[in-house]
């Protein structure tokens, strides 16, 4: 009978796998339910996980590091108010760049000067390097942010988050409300755009 | 169809093929379509160029330095949780608050008769009798009072301080404000320094030392700041604490700091992304 040896790796698998449930504890999402559950303590490591990533995403759709900085902080100020609205079990790094996005738009909707500060970037994000010797690349670096700045914001926003953010179609569909397959022709569209600017 | 990037010039043969190359270049294409693609480039130059363009875009996009944040943007956060944690304990009080009045309402005690016009007299003489207690009692203890008002003029400094509540049981939150209170500029042989490198190296709290490497950070035109978060850096177990002093090395442009982060990046304690932030610093620092 194969029953025997079935339930006896069951058995095993059971009682061999106790360091898994310790680690599930961490997951973004529990910690965001213990945060829901009014243990905001618990929002430090989630800050500690996005601070950077979400500075680096809205630094690249703004183009301004004192502003991103800003808006970074008010995503978390967000998701401490709106942790009602999180669901349980709800993909929180989605959940998070949702508040992002939205953060963004509303910034975007009061400013809607272009805040193209790229040089500043620049400058700043490459400190500590050998200026002549990276002269080269930082002028590249350069003419690539500046293609970037000049598409239009939500090809700009898509391409960052499949660039820099890791995010693939599936998710960015998520994120867009549309398929994965339309995700990933807006993304080869906004791609195209920009090599035209940056090759023109 | 995709008419927005379809140029007029273009032959039949590339516009039918324009919206499949950079799915090409990035390799996302189903092998019939590759087929379909490589029999057209090997024929047309300028589809070829094309596809070259859309894989130097790409590598120049992987190169794009990252931007980091400031360090202020940690104490923010951690002002903005402190004031949302104490909001929240307000609110959880206030219930209790606003049930004392319908208590009293409920059971309130009225007096049936007149209260004796001695009893009242006695009130008042009790209270007078109070005040002239209070004023002989300052009268005598004039000359100490005098001294307290001194020593409150010239207000302790964060050292005196911060040493104090280093041998008192004073709670984590309160060595952090402390520490957060810490001045942006000091003397030269102000001890304040030398206590908050203390606070970084020794205080059981991570929260209390990074506040510490914060208060650090303001105090970065000291000349002993540098070095000491450099020393810190070995002693420091705590994820946190650690990316932070990497981070503040980064910004300090400390280059001393190289050997302590090669060896911070071996470590095999630490955890992987505390060894890959020392290794994006020694990218930054050398």
């Amino acid at each position: 009978m194969p029953l025997l040896p079935v339930l006896l790796s069951n058995f095993q698998k059971r009682t061999l796998s106790p360091p898994t449930e310790t680690l599930v504890e961490t997951t973004d999402e529990a910690l965001m339910t213990q945060v829901q559950a009014d243990n905001l303590d618990q929002l430090v490591p989630l800050f500690e996980r996005y601070h950077q990533p979400l500075f680096s995403f809205l630094c690249r759709l703004t183009g301004d590091r004192e502003v991103s900085q800003d808006l970074a902080q008010n995503v978390f100020y967000r998701v401490l108010k709106y942790r009602a609205s999180y669901h349980a079990g709800q993909p929180f790094r989605a959940w998070i760049y949702q508040l992002a996005r939205n953060v963004h738009t509303d910034h975007w909707q009061q400013n809607r000067r272009p805040t193209a500060d790229v040089d500043q970037i620049e400058h700043t994000a490459s400190y500590g390097r050998s200026a002549l010797a990276h002269a080269a690349a930082t002028d590249r670096d350069a003419a690539l942010q500046e293609a970037l700045a000049l598409l239009p914001p939500d090809q700009r926003e898509i391409l960052v988050l499949h660039r820099f953010q890791g995010f693939d179609y599936a998710e960015i569909g998520e994120l867009l409300g549309c398929t994965a397959g339309a995700a990933r022709v807006k993304a080869h569209r906004a791609l195209e755009a920009l090599r035209k600017i940056y090759f023109s | 169809m995709h008419t927005s990037f379809t140029s007029h010039d273009l032959p039949a043969s590339c516009a039918a093929l324009e919206d499949l190359l950079p799915a090409y270049a990035e390799g996302e294409l189903a092998p019939a379509e590759v087929a379909q693609v490589e029999a057209h480039l090997a024929t047309c130059a300028a589809c070829q160029e094309k596809v070259a363009q859309y894989q130097t875009l790409a590598q120049d996009l992987l190169g794009l330095p990252l931007a980091c944040p400031t360090p202020e943007m940690r104490t923010d956060f951690m002002a903005m949780l402190h004031r949302e944690k104490a909001a929240l304990t307000t609110e959880n009080v206030a219930p209790i608050a606003n049930a004392e009045p319908r208590v009293e309402h409920e059971a309130k005690v009225i007096l049936m008769w007149s209260r004796p016009a001695t009893r009242q007299w006695l009130q008042v003489a009790a209270s007078i009798l109070l005040v002239a207690v209070g004023v002989v009692l300052g009268l005598v203890l004039h000359p100490g009072s005098e001294q307290l008002a001194a020593n409150q003029t010239r207000k302790p400094s964060l050292a005196t301080q911060l040493a104090t509540a280093a041998t008192q049981p004073a709670t984590a939150s309160d060595r952090i404000q402390l520490v957060s209170n810490a001045p942006t500029t000091n003397q030269q042989n102000d001890a304040t320094v030398l206590v908050l490198v203390n606070t970084l190296n020794t205080d059981p709290n991570p929260n209390v030392r990074l506040a510490a490497c914060e208060a650090l950070y303001r105090l970065r035109k000291d000349p002993r700041v540098a070095p000491a978060l450099v020393h810190s850096l070995p002693l420091q177990t705590d994820p946190n604490v650690q990316i932070t002093l990497i981070e503040l090395l980064v910004a300090l442009r400390t280059p001393e700091a190289v050997p302590q982060l090669e060896r911070l990046a071996q470590r095999r304690d630490a955890l992987p992304a505390v060894r890959q932030q020392a290794e994006q610093g020694i990218g930054l620092l050398i």
